[in-house]
């Protein structure tokens, strides 16, 4: 399945309003494999401005990302596959409603590094 | 697309300039650590005994791409198949989140866990010692990625009393590998179980 056919079969087509896509910015497909089901997102100040002009299933997401929410999380929400989560944070990010934190690494395996393994054991730790 | 900086130690920059005013906080950063093991052997449990939210069952498909790269014999004719997946979240302090998810325990759903695994602080490994045999394809897989893991013996009722050394000789583990006694039903057990793998994960990871 490509990420298209999953936007557009849910979707029927673009419900971003067309003012919020800059010229020449368009979804990529690559981009949003690229954004492992952990990554946070957080909503920005734009979508606190004008998120009421967004379709339900949008703006529903922009409402999760008001606190730190992970893609899987959202697809759990909204009762959809991760995939179709990952493609519509992908639009709302593209459009500027969301910001997108990916796991930080200092390696090319991809793992956290030193430092924020301290962190995280210091925090479990404390629990 | 907005992406944060992905780059170790560098904080969150914003962008645009009504932004700059607001003092900086410290990055977002998501973790995850896997919880495998055989069928029924408790990964839910411990999942959910962790988690703060209730452990969600969700759905996650395999895209072309995994299935491109690894052995679709399982799966001859489906191109995409969607598999259930359980996770929990910790929120460790103001920026780190931990994601616990539990692979799906058929074996034939293995080759899903690439994109789980990528970047991943490591995994749990639980173990029903009444059937070992059962977690001898996480443990391989483990290996094989140079995956961080603990081997968590889930003490079920009449499980045998068998010593660590002879549990790593029966599974061919390294000398290294944390064993711990646990029960996946009490949140310490488990928290217990997590920490001696985030401290096996920094013992393997050089300081920089």
């Amino acid at each position: 399945m490509t990420t298209g056919d999953s936007y557009g079969a849910r979707s029927g087509g673009r419900v971003v309003p067309a003012y919020a896509f800059t010229a020449g910015r368009t979804r990529s497909a690559g981009q949003s494999q690229d954004m492992p089901i952990e990554a946070l997102v957080t909503a920005t100040e734009l979508a606190g401005r004008h998120s009421s002009s967004l379709d339900m299933e949008y703006r529903s997401i922009v409402e999760l990302g008001c606190q730190p929410v992970s893609v899987v999380e959202i697809g759990a929400a909204l009762r959809v596959p991760v995939g179709v989560a990952r493609v519509l944070v992908s639009d709302l990010a593209n459009a500027g409603y969301l910001k997108v934190h990916l796991p930080q690494s200092d390696d090319t395996d991809g793992r956290p590094g030193s430092e924020i393994l301290g962190r995280l054991l210091d925090g479990l730790r404390a629990r | 697309m907005d992406f944060a900086p992905a780059e170790a130690g560098r904080g969150r920059r914003r962008r645009g300039g009504s932004q700059l005013a607001t003092a900086p906080e410290p990055a977002l950063i998501p973790l995850k650590v896997l919880v495998a093991g055989g069928f029924a052997v408790g990964k839910t449990t411990f999942v959910g005994s962790l988690s703060e939210i209730p452990p969600v069952t969700t759905e996650q498909e395999m895209t072309a791409l995994s299935i491109g790269v690894d052995d679709t014999s399982a799966v001859p004719d489906k191109r995409t198949t969607t598999v259930a997946m359980d996770f929990g979240r910790i929120t460790v302090d103001s920026s780190l989140i931990l994601y616990l998810f539990g692979t799906p325990g058929q074996n034939r759903f293995w080759f899903m866990w690439d994109e789980l695994a990528r970047g991943a602080v490591g995994a749990v490994v639980l173990v029903d010692l009444r059937r070992v045999d059962d977690c001898f394809p996480a443990i391989d897989y483990f290996e094989n990625r140079r995956l961080p893991f603990v081997l968590a013996v889930n003490q079920f009722p009449g499980t045998p009393e068998f010593a660590d050394d002879a549990v790593r000789e029966a599974l061919v583990l390294p000398a290294d590998t944390p064993v711990t006694r646990m029960d996946a039903r009490e949140p310490r057990s488990s928290l217990t179980t997590l920490v001696a793998l985030v401290e096996h994960a920094l013992m393997r990871t050089p300081v920089g």
